[in-house]
């Protein structure tokens, strides 16, 4: 029983991955948008995109390093 | 029993492969394009050679060291410690003076024959390190809008730092950035620069007044997110270097005596590509806040 409520819980902390990839699967897609429409501002873009996408990414990372710790100190 | 067997099926495949393809380009000439089919042709007769080797190589293996037991991915949140002249020292902490006597060999090394007598017209190793010196200054003060030629330097040093002993884990050695008191050392390096800049700038009665900018309300709030700052830096430094190391851990486990040539594939990303997309991000990053604490 214990480990079944530990899987569960393990999975709900590892779900922040998932949200976070389509998050930054939109960012990704708005970002592709913009250099389309102006390809001169490329730099300023790809660069105000990976600062995003890193932020974006640590929420994943919260949720794997919980999962890591639940794992972990059992 | 069975790897003999898979032994002998695999020498067969290899030479059939081998063969296919000789016999694929005596039929084709020099002179005229190749049609689409004998290009899949030639594609599936090299695919086959491929299988053939890799199977006739992890059986070979398989025979010479005996089967792999199948482990536990034998893994913990925290280095291993040895004593070190009564100290007790983390491993991290030797792996990290590992790759420091890396870099200062590196360095001493290209200062005493590439850099002894600088070339005005640059070339060769010279060239690439006046390139990477160059870029990271450009970066820098485009990033902080000229906060001086010290944070270049830093910027420079800690990024191969991290890129070093990133790529200690081709030979086996747990990198050190996947221990979370490394990144949070880091991490507060960062924060203790945020602030020297930011109270240069402004003064100390300054930085707590743009603490308290739009009003004096929002002044623990902010203090509070500021305080996030290095937390938040060192997860997730730790986290990717740690997410990176236990896939490539599993992938060797699942394979077993088959780990021949695939994770040299899967290694690309993320023993080489990933470390260094991380070790850009902690740079800018690094950058970015002090260019919000100092404007």
């Amino acid at each position: 029983m214990v480990i079944i409520m530990d899987t569960i819980g393990i999975s709900l902390a590892l779900l922040s991955c998932a949200t976070a990839a389509i998050a930054m699967g939109f960012a990704t897609g708005k970002a592709l948008d913009a250099v389309a429409r102006q390809p001169e501002s490329s730099g300023k873009i790809n660069s105000i995109l990976l600062l995003g996408l890193a932020l974006t990414e640590s929420a994943a990372i919260y949720g794997f390093v919980i999962a890591l710790i639940l794992i972990f100190t059992r | 029993m069975f790897n003999i067997i898979f032994l002998c099926i695999s020498i067969p495949l290899i030479l059939g492969g081998v063969l296919w393809r000789r016999k694929i380009d005596s039929t084709i000439h020099a002179d005229t394009p190749v049609p689409t089919p004998v290009k899949r042709l030639r594609l599936i007769s090299v695919s086959v050679a491929v299988l053939g080797g890799y199977i006739f190589v992890t059986r070979l293996l398989s025979i010479i060291f005996g089967p792999r037991e199948s482990e536990e991915l034998g893994f913990s949140l925290w280095q291993e410690r040895i004593d070190v002249f009564g100290y007790s020292l983390s491993y991290t902490v030797i792996y990290t003076w590992l790759a420091m006597a890396i870099l200062i060999i590196l360095a001493l090394i290209l200062r005493f024959t590439v850099f002894k007598i600088p070339k005005d017209e640059p070339s060769g190793v010279q060239n690439a390190v006046e390139l990477i010196v160059e870029a990271v200054g450009n970066y820098t003060q485009a990033q902080t809008h000229g906060a001086g030629e010290m944070l270049a330097s830093y910027i420079l040093t800690i990024a191969s730092l991290m890129i070093t002993s990133a790529f200690l884990e081709l030979f086996r050695i747990r990198p050190p950035m996947s221990d979370i008191t490394m990144t949070f050392a880091l991490a507060l390096i960062t924060f203790i620069l945020i602030n020297i800049y930011g109270i240069r700038k402004k003064g100390v009665v300054g930085r707590i007044k743009s603490l308290a900018s739009p009003t004096p309300l929002v002044f623990p709030f902010r203090v509070i997110s500021d305080m996030a700052i290095p937390v938040s830096m060192a997860c997730r430094l730790f986290g990717n270097m740690l997410g990176g190391l236990i896939v490539m851990d599993l992938l060797y486990t699942a394979l077993g005596t088959g780990a021949v040539g695939i994770p040299s594939v899967a290694g690309l990303y993320f023993n080489a590509f990933h470390p260094i997309i991380q070790a850009f991000i902690f740079v800018t990053l690094t950058l970015t806040f002090i260019n919000e604490a100092t404007e």
